[in-house]
């Protein structure tokens, strides 16, 4: 298993459009990928739209982004330059 | 056969009728046999790619018309597609034998409730794409086809029990022809958005939905206020030949749309329009007004798929203000609640919603909302007349609170560095007796007034504007009306504040020459009514005006009121005209 902390920074937060953008990209690899937040064990599936808003990520939070299978650390590092690329 | 109905926006129209009944899903209660379940996964499969299918097709045809509406279709597909809500669906099925249709509709249900708990406003309102890929699915497991007023084949005449305001804005206008609808009366929703595109129709039709079938031929004649079905060769002419007459008089009508209103003695009155939202269609008529009385801008929020944000709300000011080129532009702060739009702002249900939390009592309640639109507001002062009107106003208090609720918006924008003009009025709508009393008292804390009649009389008479049943007791021409309008014509003009009217009273010939006499000299209405209104004013004198005012605060019943306003009509060459001619644009009134 490979994770990266990540920062929201957008002033959305993760849903809308952003949220939609990282489900596609999180759609393309094979591993398992999951999301939490840091001070929280629940594990939400980054590959569904619904669960990444019932997530609902708001700017200004930390959350740790985990995969798991033959191309996590891909996909952990592609997702993670999606965030850093949002910017409001 | 001829059925009976309250005619709310004129003109005759024959056609062929299209019924239109929202899809309601009943999901199967009981559980399935262990042998159905491989049979329940088949279907909920087939009718996850039929819907899938009617996504991409509607976005091919939304694509180039409609950017907006296309990446809302995306967006849903998404949620049509997720792999979690798919597994658990099936899950229900295999494990807890659940019928596929129980299953989705248990899945869906509970993650809208888990996003309308969110926090953000913005996650709230994606619980209603929820619920609308919910119901597009167990629609298409039920095998029914997709049946919507945005996209007709055909010029039709759309038969329903009721419309919703989302219905109502999204009707494709070129091919309906005509409404028919089972409830409602002259002031719903769908009376106002049909007189404003005018399309004739006829509303509260009882039984309408047992006798007129799919693709029947009928006559639709709004001006007397009767359906007929299945009519024969000769009533078919008698009433195309009754159209061409209309419509030639129609046309003299349009040539007083541009005239000055003033009256015989010189007074110049305020005529303006009242909007529901910025297309070419509702701005067309800006040249011939002096302004925008009333612009509805809870429609801006029901004739989009989402609520839309303080930039997209931004944009249709400046569109409006721009089309108005300086004139004044009145907006009224959203007005919900009250009717149906429930769901997209996942409002409680009340059992008196005409009582309830509805307009700024909303706004008070949901400060996101309200803020957004303030701040939208002002940001598109800075480029036009731009003036606030708040809905809903009971007391001094709210006044007072939503002014400064305004003042700290203001003061967000300030610390942006964005413009904005800080002298921007501020005026309420008189709609609730309460503040109708204390007319004189409030006066000093507003710029500017306008009398919302249709709510007025109903909270007024304790009459449901929406419920066929006291249509009786709904009275517009009730001599407490007259006597209650002039109160609050007097209460602000002693203040040396204006009185405006934007009800559809407003825009009726017969009561224009009452209204005046009250003085009341600032008229809303809609763009169909201002040839007739401006016609009416351009043959009165003021003194005759004012005396007749007098008269009708004195009398008893509503009967003798309207019967003293005819006979005022047809002692004056102009209004009789106009009352005679009974144009298409013409509301009529039901006696």
């Amino acid at each position: 298993m490979y994770s990266k902390k990540i920062h929201v920074k957008n002033a959305t937060g993760l849903h809308a459009r952003p949220a939609a953008d990282f489900v596609a990209i999180a759609a393309k690899y094979d591993s398992n990928i999951t999301l939490k937040r840091v001070d929280d064990e629940d594990l939400y599936n980054a590959k569904s739209i619904v669960m990444l808003l019932a997530l609902g990520l708001e700017n200004g939070e930390d959350a740790i982004l985990s995969a798991e299978g033959a191309d996590e650390r891909d996909a952990v590092e592609a997702l993670s330059d999606l965030i850093d690329s949002f910017t409001e | 056969m001829k059925l009976p109905g309250i005619p709310v926006s004129g003109g005759i129209v024959i056609g062929e009728v299209f019924r239109y009944e929202p899809f309601q899903a009943a999901p199967e209660i009981s559980p399935i046999e262990k042998a159905d379940v491989e049979r329940n996964i088949e279907i909920y499969v087939e009718a996850r790619s039929a819907a899938r299918r009617e996504m991409e097709e509607a976005q091919n045809r939304v694509m180039e018309r409609a950017p907006d509406k296309a990446g809302i279709l995306s967006a849903h597909m998404e949620i049509l597609m997720d792999p979690v809500i798919d597994e658990e669906v099936r899950g229900m099925v295999c494990s807890d034998l659940l019928s596929a249709d129980a299953a989705i509709a248990s899945v869906f249900d509970k993650y809208s409730a888990l996003l309308r708990k969110s926090k953000s406003a913005s996650m709230r309102e994606r619980a209603s794409d929820l619920q609308d890929v919910k119901n597009r699915l167990l629609r298409c497991w039920a095998g029914v086809g997709e049946r919507n007023l945005s996209s007709l084949e055909k010029p039709v005449i759309v038969v329903c029990d009721d419309l919703y305001p989302s219905d109502t804005v999204s009707i494709d206008r070129d091919n309906v022809l005509g409404i028919i609808t089972q409830v409602g009366g002259t002031t719903s929703h769908t009376a106002i958005i049909a007189r404003g595109y005018e399309i004739p129709a006829v509303l509260g039709v009882q039984d309408c939905m047992s006798l007129i079938r799919d693709g029947d031929t009928v006559v639709l004649d709004a001006e007397n206020g009767e359906i007929l079905l299945a009519p024969g060769d000769d009533e078919r002419e008698a009433y195309a030949a009754k159209r061409e007459s209309m419509s030639a008089l129609s046309m003299e009508m349009r040539t007083w749309r541009g005239v000055e209103p003033v009256t015989r003695d010189g007074r110049r009155i305020w005529v303006g329009m009242n909007i529901s939202g910025v297309s070419d269609y509702e701005l067309a008529g800006a040249v011939c007004a002096d302004g925008v009385g009333l612009f509805r801008t809870e429609f801006i929020y029901l004739g989009s798929d989402r609520i839309p944000d303080e930039d997209e709300q931004y944009r249709i000011y400046r569109k409006a203000l721009d089309a108005f080129r300086g004139k004044p532009l009145i907006m009224r702060t959203l007005d919900i609640g009250g009717d149906k739009q429930l769901e997209r702002f996942n409002l409680q249900s009340e059992n008196n919603p005409f009582l309830g939390l509805r307009g700024l009592r909303l706004c008070f309640a949901r400060p996101e909302l309200f803020g957004a639109q303030i701040r939208a507001a002002l940001r598109a002062s800075a480029h036009g007349d731009l003036r606030l009107m708040l809905p809903m106003v009971s007391s001094l208090d709210e006044i007072q609170r939503a002014k400064e609720f305004i003042a700290e918006q203001g003061a967000k924008l300030d610390a942006d560095g964005i413009a904005w003009n800080c002298c921007i009025k501020i005026g309420i709508m008189v709609e609730i007796p309460s503040i109708a009393l204390i007319a004189d008292l409030v006066a000093p804390y507003v710029d500017f007034v306008s009398i919302g009649t249709n709510d007025l009389c109903q909270y007024l008479n304790a009459a449901d504007r929406l419920n066929p049943a006291v249509e009786s007791c709904y009275q517009e021409y009730h001599p407490a009306m007259f006597r209650i309008l002039g109160m609050i014509a007097r209460g602000f003009a002693g203040a040396d504040r204006t009185v405006g009217i934007c009800g559809e009273i407003g825009g009726d010939p017969l009561a224009i020459p009452a209204l005046l006499g009250l003085g009341i000299e600032k008229f809303s209405m809609c763009s169909a009514s201002i040839a007739a209104a401006k016609r009416a004013i351009c043959g009165l004198d003021m003194s005759d005006a004012v005396s007749l005012a007098q008269e009708v605060q004195q009398m008893k019943t509503e009967s003798e009121v309207r019967a003293r306003l005819q006979a005022f009509a047809d002692n004056q060459p102009t209004l009789r005209g106009i009352l005679e001619e009974g144009t298409s644009c013409i509301q009529k009134k039901f006696t």
